[in-house]
């Protein structure tokens, strides 16, 4: 019986209006038969017939298909009441935009990081991430390859587990070397991400840990494009990696950057491609510990099997080896949207919460909308009354009230959605240029879409259907007879007003708490000492490890800048160190006092960097006891290390460290003096031990750190001429000032506070603006009262202490709400804070003053208002 | 208050009767809205009634449920009407509709004409 809709329906349409049309010409035929005039007769006929419209609206609801004409006739009145008042259309339509467009941007960042972890793997929901030994939130790679090859193939519960280490290494052989991040991974490692060649192939099983005097490479797809023009005949081809020739055997398809969620690989070469790594191959404890692990659960294995299985191979491993495995060596797994090998982990404890912060601000927006559209409603009850008593029913009123919200929304989600596809590739604007190839950004991809509409629909009908709802309840003779005073919009509407605003000012108010304690870190983190000294300090990384140099020469070499650059004028130090503070990297070591025998399950993990002589001294970091390194602390001396305090404190309390040793990598190492703590990762970390040994004795990477007189950053163009005019091949690269290096460790904080910032000033506005909607509509409503009242011999000042105290209770009731609320809110947010508590009482004080002076201010404008207005005017206004 | 709900009431309560009614019109020929409303008066010695609000949307029910088919034709008078006939399937409906108010006013009556020497209608 159902036809396709809206065919015929115009048709059927015309049909009715003839029947009903030819019904009256045969009425009016009968009664001129009958001898009435031709005019009565038409007017009985028409009377008799009753209302025409009715009948047809009533005849078509039976076709089944009248819907969509509806829905069209809703359509097109909302859009007809829309136009009427557009400033309201504009205001509404913007502010739900930018509170879509909010969530969207937040959810665009999850998106395209958490949510996507590894580009272009398959499932990466199955995908796990192994941990080994205490959780850690900045992991060092935990397994050995020996021990992730018993694990790999002694499981059960894996359809396979892969392993890779992270590094960088120098492309030579074009005109400039070229500094390339690179990955050594297992043979499976494609196979078990999921990922198909674009040319060529994969690695082999028997490829995985055999060297080969021309090792096989892997390309990523962005380097093929870039270094080699995409040449598509690459595959065979000879390439030459920090000196050796490799061969090409295959190129990554596009957007795969390998398995370290936020991180780019260039390229990916064999565990031991070249067999100088046999020692980490065939260890289990020590520098042998150097993997990252992934695993892909079999369908149908949950994360918990999945960590109970291997732990029981870890078991027995731990058992055959036990020296090599002092501590603890739990395995426990975290899916990749929060791996912590990566950025992920970072950013799963701060977007989940922001995308929360949009959630309130979408829903403020929503009540703040409401409150505006219900006020709009109730001052249009002449209208829907009328229309009531015409014969509209309820349902078609509320259905066409709410026709205007969904209209608003549905405008404000294409806005927002517009918006989104700019605002989620801002992500990126907040890591600044660092030595790790992070490539976080957001993506707009049909999630996105969904999650636009779905918060335009829902926040649609918050706005639109609770006003329309109540204000068809109004009774339309009572509004029709009514005068204004009477009829400000009933008690019913007047408490959903006012609820309204209690809940815009509760929610507002833990916005504003929660960004006033994250501008507050954020200024603390600016201001907090790291306990160095990081202004007026250049570093250059010189790719002396990964370009091909020998041992020797690479000593040769260090010397050499260590003598030119501080020829320089205007330098004042130079040092070396292989590490830079705060740049969310750190080394990890296992150390043992000298003698002492650990307990089962005990880690003793410390920190550790290989820094030259004058290190500390350009830091300005303190030598407590002892001494710093000198150039005597080379090769042929005794191993020596500087110990921290925190690590003097673990290995030796109450004691005198100076003269004690320490078991590091199997060799002892003498204490020779201890530096006052600083900071190594973040601001709010919980010190860890560090310990610090001589660069010209275990040194591996080559950073040059140099203390200058004036901007550090105008040295750094003689400073790379000076490393160049040495040999113009050595790679030479992250050249900046210590100060924009560091900038990493905030960058989270920095995320944080602007976008709650943000957040929290939509907030304010829109609680203000709504408080003061309200006052001033219910002040003007009434006008007439406060007439009365004058006339009868009220003050000013009664009239305005009436209006005011009317708005601080709202006020008052918000903030009292939006505090229980806050209080639960600033927990979550605890942990990302630094130098103030969650509950920091003036930040509380200074937000709740800072909203109850606006509010008072926007309930003051009105006040004022009514106050002035002639009592005589006041009370004819009706 | 609400003048379509009324309407749509009113068509509830009489929705059995009114549709055997009509049906039981188009028995004697087809005929158009008009005619059906004149019939029924004729018919019930102008008791019964029809509003335009109640027959048009029912004969478009009845036409949507298959129990009546309609075309345009010229009236005797010259006016172009839309002619509705009862269908195989309507006259079905209406012998079943027939039955069914038959045992209704059985059963009414055996309640009101207890004592039917007392009775009066």
């Amino acid at each position: 019986m159902k036809r396709f809709p809206s065919f015929g329906f115009q048709r059927r349409k015309r049909e009715l209006q003839e029947e009903i049309d030819a019904h009256l010409q045969m009425a009016i035929a009968d009664r001129v038969a009958r001898g009435e005039t031709a005019e009565s007769a038409r007017q009985a006929a028409a009377r008799e017939f009753g209302n025409i419209l009715l009948v047809q609206d009533v005849t078509r609801d039976m076709w089944g298909q009248a819907w969509l004409e509806q829905l069209g006739r809703d359509l097109r009145y909302a859009l007809r009441q829309l136009r009427k008042s557009p400033g309201f259309s504009i205001t509404a339509t913007a502010m739900l935009a930018v509170a879509i467009c909010a969530n969207s941007t937040v959810f665009s960042w999850i998106d395209g990081t958490m949510l996507r972890p590894i580009p272009g793997a398959r499932n990466t929901g199955d995908l796990v991430s192994l941990q080994r030994g205490e959780r850690n939130f900045s992991p060092t790679p935990p397994f050995s390859y020996l021990d992730y090859r018993d694990l790999r193939e002694q499981n059960r519960a894996f359809a396979g587990i892969l392993a890779y280490h992270h590094d960088w290494i120098t492309l030579t052989g074009g005109a400039h070397p070229e500094r390339v991040y690179i990955a050594n991974v297992s043979s499976n490692y494609f196979d078990v991400l999921g990922i198909k060649p674009l040319l060529g192939r994969f690695f082999l099983a028997e490829e995985e840990s055999r060297p080969d005097a021309v090792p096989n490479v892997v390309l990523g797809y962005s380097l093929w494009k870039t270094r080699f023009a995409a040449d598509p005949a690459i595959v065979g081809k000879s390439i030459e990696i920090a000196r050796h020739p490799v061969t090409v055997i295959g190129v990554a398809p596009e957007g795969v950057v390998g398995a370290m969620p936020g991180i780019r690989e260039d390229l990916w070469v064999t565990l031991d491609p070249l067999g100088t790594e046999v020692w980490r191959m065939t260890h289990r404890s020590g520098g042998a510990v150097w993997l990252n692990v992934i695993g892909r659960l079999r369908p149908g294995v949950s994360r918990a099997q999945g960590a109970q299985d291997l732990d029981t191979v870890m078991r027995n491993i731990v058992a055959a080896y036990p020296d090599d495995h002092l501590g603890e060596n739990r395995i426990t797994l975290d899916p990749m949207w929060r791996s912590p090998f990566g950025a992920n982990g970072y950013l799963a404890t701060t977007l989940p919460i922001l995308l929360a912060f949009a959630a309130v601000v979408l829903l403020l927006t929503g009540a703040n909308v409401a409150t505006l559209t219900l006020v709009r409603f109730v001052s249009r009850r002449r209208e829907l009354a009328i229309r009531q008593s015409l014969g509209a029913n309820r349902v078609q009123l509320v259905r066409q009230l709410v026709m205007e919200g969904v209209v608003l929304s549905i405008v404000a989600g294409a806005v927002a959605l517009l918006l989104t596809s700019w605002t989620s590739k801002t992500f990126a604007w907040f890591f600044p240029a660092n030595s790790n190839p992070v490539i976080l950004n957001g993506s707009m991809d049909h999630k996105v879409v969904i999650g636009i509409a779905v918060s335009s629909l829902l926040v649609g009908m918050l706005c639109g259907a609770l006003p329309a709802w109540r204000s068809s309840h109004a009774p339309a003779a009572e509004v029709l007879k009514a005068e204004s005073a009477s009829i400000s919009g009933g008690s019913r509407n007047r408490k959903l007003l006012s609820g309204l605003v209690v809940a815009q000012i509760a929610l507002s108010l833990p916005l504003l708490i929660c960004s006033g304690l994250f501008l507050r870190t954020l200024r603390n983190l600016a201001n907090a000492n790291p306990g160095f000294e990081q202004d007026h300090i250049l570093t250059a990384t010189v790719g002396l490890n990964i370009a091909g140099y020998s041992h020797d020469e690479e000593q040769v070499i260090r010397h050499k800048i260590l003598d030119r650059v501080s020829a320089l004028p205007g330098v004042k130090v130079t040092s070396f160190t292989d590490w830079i503070p705060m740049t969310l990297s750190h080394k990890g070591e296992d150390a043992y006092p000298e003698g002492y025998v650990p307990h089962p399950h005990e880690s003793l993990q410390v920190y550790h960097a290989e820094v030259a002589p004058r290190y500390f001294e350009s830091l300005h970091i303190p030598i407590l006891e002892g001494r710093e390194f000198t150039p005597d602390d080379d090769e042929k001396a005794p191993r020596v290390l500087i110990v921290d305090q925190t690590a003097a404190r673990r290995y030796w309390p109450g004691q005198d460290p100076l003269g004690k040793r320490l078991r590091i990598w199997g060799h002892l190492f003498t204490v020779v003096g201890v530096a006052r703590n600083s900071t190594h990762m973040l601001m709010n970390e919980s010190p860890e031990p560090m310990v610090y040994m001589s660069f010209f004795q275990v040194g591996y990477e080559t950073i040059v750190q140099v203390k200058t007189e004036g901007n550090p950053a105008d040295f750094a163009p003689a400073v790379e001429n000076t490393i160049h005019e040495i040999d113009p091949q050595l790679p030479v690269f992250d050249v900046r000032p210590m100060r924009e290096s560091t900038q990493i460790a905030s960058s989270f904080a920095v995320v944080e506070s602007a976008l709650a910032g943000m957040f929290a000033l939509i907030g304010l506005v829109l609680a203000v603006t709504g408080i003061y909607g309200v006052v001033a509509y219910r002040t003007q409503m009434r006008t007439h009262e406060f007439g009365i009242r004058m006339a009868l011999g009220a003050s000013r000042v009664d009239v305005l202490r009436l209006v005011l105290l009317q708005g601080l209770w709202l006020a008052g009731t918000g903030v009292a709400l939006g505090l229980a609320f806050a209080l639960g809110l600033t927990r979550l947010i605890a942990r990302l804070l630094y130098g103030i508590g969650a509950n920091d009482p003036i930040t509380v004080v200074s937000v709740v003053m800072l909203l109850g002076a606006m509010s008072m201010a926007a309930c003051y404008l009105p006040a004022h208002r009514a106050v002035r207005r002639n009592p005589v005017t006041a009370i004819r206004e009706l | 208050m609400n003048e379509k709900d009324q309407y749509k009431n009113r068509i509830e309560l009489l929705q059995g009767t009114l549709d055997m009614l009509i049906l039981q019109t188009l028995q004697w020929g087809q005929q158009h809205g008009y005619g059906i409303v004149q019939a029924l008066r004729l018919r019930s010695g102008d008791v019964l009634q029809v509003e335009t609000g109640s027959l048009y949307p029912a004969l478009h029910r009845l036409e949507r449920q298959g129990w009546v088919q309609s075309e345009w034709k010229q009236s005797e008078s010259k006016q172009k009407a839309r002619y509705y006939r009862i269908t195989a399937k309507g006259k079905k409906q209406l012998s079943s509709d027939l039955g069914r108010w038959e045992r209704i006013v059985e059963a009414i009556g055996s309640v009101m004409y207890v004592k039917p020497e007392e009775s009066e209608s």
